[in-house]
């Protein structure tokens, strides 16, 4: 549905993207984890047409370019910056947005009513947009995206100040619409979002995909052997091991154990294991 | 274009519409200020003082008692606004437009207007602008009126009504005889023993020549084109500086509303969807055609209705109101792509429209504006647009005249366009 082959992107003297490709299918939700400045947005703003790779190409369902208008149609971005006008309505918005997509009439009309649901907005429909809560412009920010029901959705961190209530309703939604064989393209810097809902993911720092792959192949290639931590006579002993439960038995057998417990791995720790630093300040 | 496309520059071009509908602060800039500009400064400038009063210049060359009652007639009319000059000073007045018409009273008027229903009629010459038929006919109106009422004075003032009774006898005695002199002499010998034994009353005779075919005035009328026209009143120039007003305000307003949506993120979607930045353009452009034209139509309107602007012709100001449009959709149209901020095109916004409307008419009219200053008025287009409306208004230009500003208008829209788009689908993001 995307292919990003061998992005460059610089701006100024700084390198945004640095020779990233990736693969997005039909049905698949794809994760885009990295920290702030990682070059997340900037794969977006490519992939959609906004921005022109330096170098590389862009793909689109087979069609080429998106920078071309006709291959536009099948993209649905919800930008990472709100982007909606204050002033009309949840309502107004999402029909204006409709529309632009080419939507018209009744058509038009049911959609804009399956975003407003989308959206838990329906009760909100007409009061101005600008009025709304932080978390509820988000949502409509994604609901705008989704409006006219497009085959690849591009999210740039949609849950930014979202309860998580929301959140989770969110997810949901996202994890609907892979089984509606749509492609989405999901960034986040929440490892557990990524965990959650996506079908690969893609570390991405400096520019650079790290690694690439499901959940489970990127702990088992990356997050390193588990840790069985041991308390006994007061004091703490890590061992790591690819086989904690064994390794427990035979210290048992040995003698008298206080307390233990054993850590896997985590994104986090993938990302530790590659870059060298954490994912977030904690 | 297609279908599709076309609804989805008028959908950008409505939603617009409706932003503006909901910005009050624009919406006063556009609508509001210059509705309050174009009627404060018409009633400073004494806008509707004098309206209805039509400036006439009035040459006395006879210098007769007469002629200065006719004068001083004149002068009593509400209806006129008289001074005096020199004959030629007079119809150069009238060819500048600075008076509506010249009353001329030539030498002889005095003595011919004492001559009773015989001999030459008393003659006055009236030199009009031809635009000005109405005027024209109104002050020949007064005129006669005014010699009428001369005639009358004569006979209730019996002194005078007797010189001139004996003037005439003695004028007809001089003469050859005839049936219609034999006539008069007879009613002149029986109105003298009248005003002998009636002193001071009104005898209120027929004061037209009757039957006998004689007139008592006789106005020779002359065309005198009018070849710089003033404004008849300051709304004509109000308006226009009011309109310029406004539709820099909407431009401006528009020109902040494409910046916004560079910074709020709603250009981003637009630019993510099958529109083309051309389309988006298009659509603000459309939006701001639109604005601008509603501005016109109320303000000329409410000029057209309450304060007496008269288009020469309809489609004339069509044409200026589309042109100034035209012309400010296109700056407004630059300033949006130079600007990256709100501040940047606000500011530079300003910083370019208030030299070019205050050179440019904005503030002092350009009729009264000293020779250099027109020059260099030149270079705004705000100058062009109320040139334009007032072409089509109260300068009364023909349709070559008025090609002149509406073909810089119309150049300096489609140039701002042309930057605009080229800017545009340059640019990044
Ligand atoms: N328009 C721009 N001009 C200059 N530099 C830019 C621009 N956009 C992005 N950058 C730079 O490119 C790098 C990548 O930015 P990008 O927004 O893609 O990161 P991100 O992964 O989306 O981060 P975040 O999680 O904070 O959203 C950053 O160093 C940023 O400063
Ligand atoms: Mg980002």
């Amino acid at each position: 549905m995307l292919t990003l082959r061998d992005l460059r992107k610089r701006f100024g003297g700084r390198v945004a993207v640095d020779g990233l490709s990736l693969e997005v299918h039909r049905g698949e939700i794809l994760g885009l984890l990295g920290p702030n400045g990682a070059g997340k947005s900037t794969t977006i703003h490519m992939a959609v047409g906004l921005l022109d790779p330096d170098e590389g190409t862009v793909d689109v369902d087979g069609q080429g370019s998106p920078r071309n208008p006709e291959v536009r149609r099948l993209l649905g971005v919800a930008p990472q910056s709100l982007a909606l006008y204050d002033a009309l309505t949840p309502e107004e918005n999402l029909r204006f947005f409709g529309r632009v997509q080419g939507l018209s009439g009744r058509g038009l009309a049911e959609r804009v009513e399956w975003a407003l649901s989308f959206a838990a907005l329906s009760d909100r429909r007409r009061d101005r947009s600008g009025e709304l809560s932080g978390g509820m412009k988000r949502r409509l920010n994604l609901a705008a995206a989704l409006v006219h029901d497009p085959a690849l959705l591009l999210l740039d961190e949609p849950t930014v100040g979202v309860d998580p209530q929301s959140r989770n309703a969110i997810l949901d939604r996202v994890v609907e619409l892979r089984s509606a064989d749509r492609a989405v393209v999901y960034t986040t810097h929440y490892m557990e979002e990524a965990a959650r809902i996506c079908d690969r993911i893609a570390i991405v720092d400096a520019g650079r995909v790290l690694a690439l792959g499901t959940l489970a192949e990127l702990l088992s290639r990356h997050g390193g052997d588990p840790t069985l931590v041991v308390f006994r006579d007061g004091a703490e002993q890590r061992i790591v091991t690819r086989d904690p439960a064994g390794e427990l038995s035979r210290i048992l057998a040995a003698g008298r154990v206080d307390d233990f417990r054993v850590e896997r791995a985590d994104l986090e720790a993938v990302f530790l294991h590659l870059t060298g630093r954490r994912l977030r300040d904690p | 274009m297609s279908a599709s496309r076309s609804r989805a520059v008028w959908a950008l071009a409505a939603k617009d519409l409706r932003l503006l509908s909901r910005n009050r602060a624009t919406l006063f800039f556009a609508l509001g200020w210059p509705i309050l500009m174009a009627l404060f400064f018409g009633y400073v400038f004494g806008g509707g003082g004098e309206k209805g009063r039509i400036p006439v210049v009035v040459v006395d060359e006879d210098g007769t008692s007469e002629a200065a009652r006719l004068v001083s007639r004149l002068q009593a009319e509400s209806g006129l606004q008289i001074s005096s000059a020199t004959r030629e000073e007079a119809t150069r007045l009238v060819r500048q437009g600075k008076r509506s018409a010249a009353v001329i009273v030539p030498r002889g008027y005095g003595e011919a207007s004492t001559r009773l229903f015989h001999g030459a009629p008393a003659r006055l010459e009236l030199e009009v602008d031809p635009a000005r038929t109405a005027e024209g006919s109104m002050i020949a109106g007064i005129l006669t009126g005014a010699a009428m009422q001369s005639m009358q004075d004569l006979f209730t003032d019996p002194a005078r009504t007797r010189a001139m009774v004996d003037r005439s006898l003695g004028d007809l005695a001089a003469g050859p005889p005839g049936k219609r002199g034999d006539e008069t002499r007879t009613f002149l010998g029986q109105l003298r023993t009248f005003v002998d034994g009636s002193p001071g009353t009104d005898p209120a005779t027929g004061s037209s020549g009757g039957g006998t075919g004689w007139k008592p005035l006789e106005i020779e009328r002359r065309e005198v084109r009018n070849e710089k026209v003033g404004p008849s009143s300051a709304f004509d120039f109000t308006f226009p500086q009011g309109i310029l007003w406004g539709v820099i305000g909407s431009a401006l307003g528009f020109a902040l509303s494409l910046v916004t949506e560079r910074t709020r993120g709603t250009l981003l979607r637009l630019e993510t969807s099958p529109l083309s930045r051309l389309d988006v353009l298009l659509g603000k452009a459309l939006a701001c055609f639109l604005a601008i034209a509603a501005v016109e139509a109320l303000l000329l309107g409410l000029g057209a209705a309450f304060f007496g602007i008269r288009p020469t012709s309809w489609a004339m100001l069509a044409a200026a109101a589309i042109a100034v449009a035209t012309c400010f959709v296109g700056i407004m149209m630059a300033i949006a792509v130079l600007g990256k901020t709100e501040q940047a095109a606000g500011g530079l916004g300003w910083a370019i429209m208030m030299p070019l409307a205050m050179f440019g008419g904005g503030m002092i009219p350009l009729f009264v504006m000293p020779s250099w200053m027109q020059t260099v008025s030149n270079v705004s287009p705000v100058k062009w647009g109320i040139l334009a409306l007032e072409g089509a208004t109260w300068r009364g230009f023909s349709a070559a005249e008025m090609a002149l500003p509406l073909g810089v208008l119309v150049l300096v829209g489609l140039a701002g366009l042309g930057l605009g788009v080229r800017l545009f689908r340059g640019g990044e993001g």
